[in-house]
This record gives C-alpha cells, structure tokens and sequence, in this order.
C-alpha cells in the first residue's frame, strides 16, 4: 500500500482524473474531499462491503421456488404491486 | 425501447419484460452491465433481475413499497444526474430480495435500484439516508 502525508487542504491525484483532498481535521474525524468523474463511484467501505455481501448472497436460482408474500393489509399505501406497470412498451 | 411484452409460452411465461443496462453492474458484480428484468404475474410481488449473458446469475427483486410502505430514499444529486433523471416521476425503484429458507426471506433497503423509465439505465445506489435502513429487513413469507 503507497502511504502519503497530507497537510490540511492538501490533496492527492489518482490517475489524472481522481481529486482526494483533505477538508477537515476533528480529532479522530478526518474529512475527505473527493472530485472524481460519475462513471467513478465512491463509497464507504463498509457501507459497500455490506451491500456487496448481501448481494452476493441474494443470486438467487430461477428454478427454486419463489416465497408467497402475505400483502394483504402489509401495504395499504402501495402504488402498485407491478413494479414494470408504466414502462414504455 | 426494448421493452416488449413476451407472449411464447416456452420463455419466461407472459409478462412484461426488458433489457435495462447498468453502466455500473451491481456491488460486487460490476463486469454485468446488462439484465433482463422481467415478472410473471404468478409471482407477485416480485420480479426478476437476470443478467444477459449469464445464465446463473439471477436475483429477484421487488417493489420496496410492498415490505416498507414509508420507505424515502434519498437519492443524492449525482446519482440522478448520473441517471439523467428529469422528474421523480422517471424514476422506478427495486430492491434486490434475499430467500435465506422456505419460510425466510429479506429484501435489501440500503442498496436499492433506480431505473430511469425513459433511457432504461439503472444504477444501484447508496441514499443518503441508507443508515435509516437495513441491508436485511425481514419479508412477511406465508407459511405451508
């Protein structure tokens, strides 16, 4: 791992196109600022970890039986339990 | 728009169907940038979230408004800029479900999918309020 120091408002470029810079130092919070194009997403770590484990255990076999909902009274204000309704056809 | 309705009887049964492309994949499947999502109407609520050339990765999905009536993502600016959303109306969200048993299933709150309508370009994404909700929020499953 390349290890860097960084002052308050210094910052660091990841291959020409990736700004981090540090905006904040409180204590033991340190506040990142970071500039990267849209097809680069950012993410907290944990908070990725814990939607990419969860997606990885929700792959699913389309041969396996699918789960029957009680939706009666669960979802009174639903809009609509055909989530396609109003896609262009 | 690819989004036709398939009639063959040896597909996908009836049912709504389309290709959406997700630029971004999903967390932890960023190489699949394409799916078919479809439902057949004997298993609603849900969907299905098929990725286009693989046959085995597959994940069902479902209207969060059916397990979390008072469910507000807040999807943050540049994810709808990303989507090139122009009104809320454009937008269509889902939630990728977990079946952990028979009698057990959760869908994901913090990770959900927003599908623009109009260009058919979804992106899994990360509201800015995702600590309010639960990766695992359990599914009402009837029993046998």
């Amino acid at each position: 791992m390349l290890i860097l120091s960084r002052k308050l408002n210094e910052s660091i470029v990841i291959d020409g196109r990736i700004t981090v810079k540090v905006v904040r130092i409180e204590g033991e919070v340190i506040k990142l600022g970071i500039a990267a194009p849209a097809d680069v997403p950012v993410h907290r770590q944990e908070v990725y970890e814990e939607i990419r484990q969860s997606n990885e255990a929700a792959v699913t076999r389309r041969s396996g039986a699918v789960p029957r909902l009680f939706t009666k009274g669960v979802a009174p204000g639903a809009p609509t339990l055909d989530p396609l309704a109003g896609l262009p056809a | 728009m690819n989004c036709t309705v398939t009639t063959e009887t040896g597909g996908l049964d009836e049912g709504p169907e389309c290709v959406i492309r997700m630029p971004l994949g999903l967390l932890g499947f960023e190489q699949c940038k394409s799916f078919t999502l479809y439902a057949k109407p004997v298993e609603e609520p849900f969907l299905w979230l098929q990725a286009v050339g693989n046959g085995k990765l597959a994940f069902l999905a479902m209207s969060p408004y059916v397990a979390l009536p008072s469910y507000r993502p807040e999807i943050a600016e540049e994810d709808a800029q990303f989507l090139g959303l122009q009104g809320p109306e454009e937008g269509l969200i889902f939630n990728i479900v977990t079946v952990r048993g028979p009698q057990q299933a959760t869908v994901n709150l913090k990770g959900p999918i927003v599908l623009n309508r109009r260009t058919l370009v979804a992106k899994q994404v990360i509201p800015l309020n995702a600590p309010e909700y639960s990766v695992a929020h359990p599914l009402p499953i009837q029993g046998h």
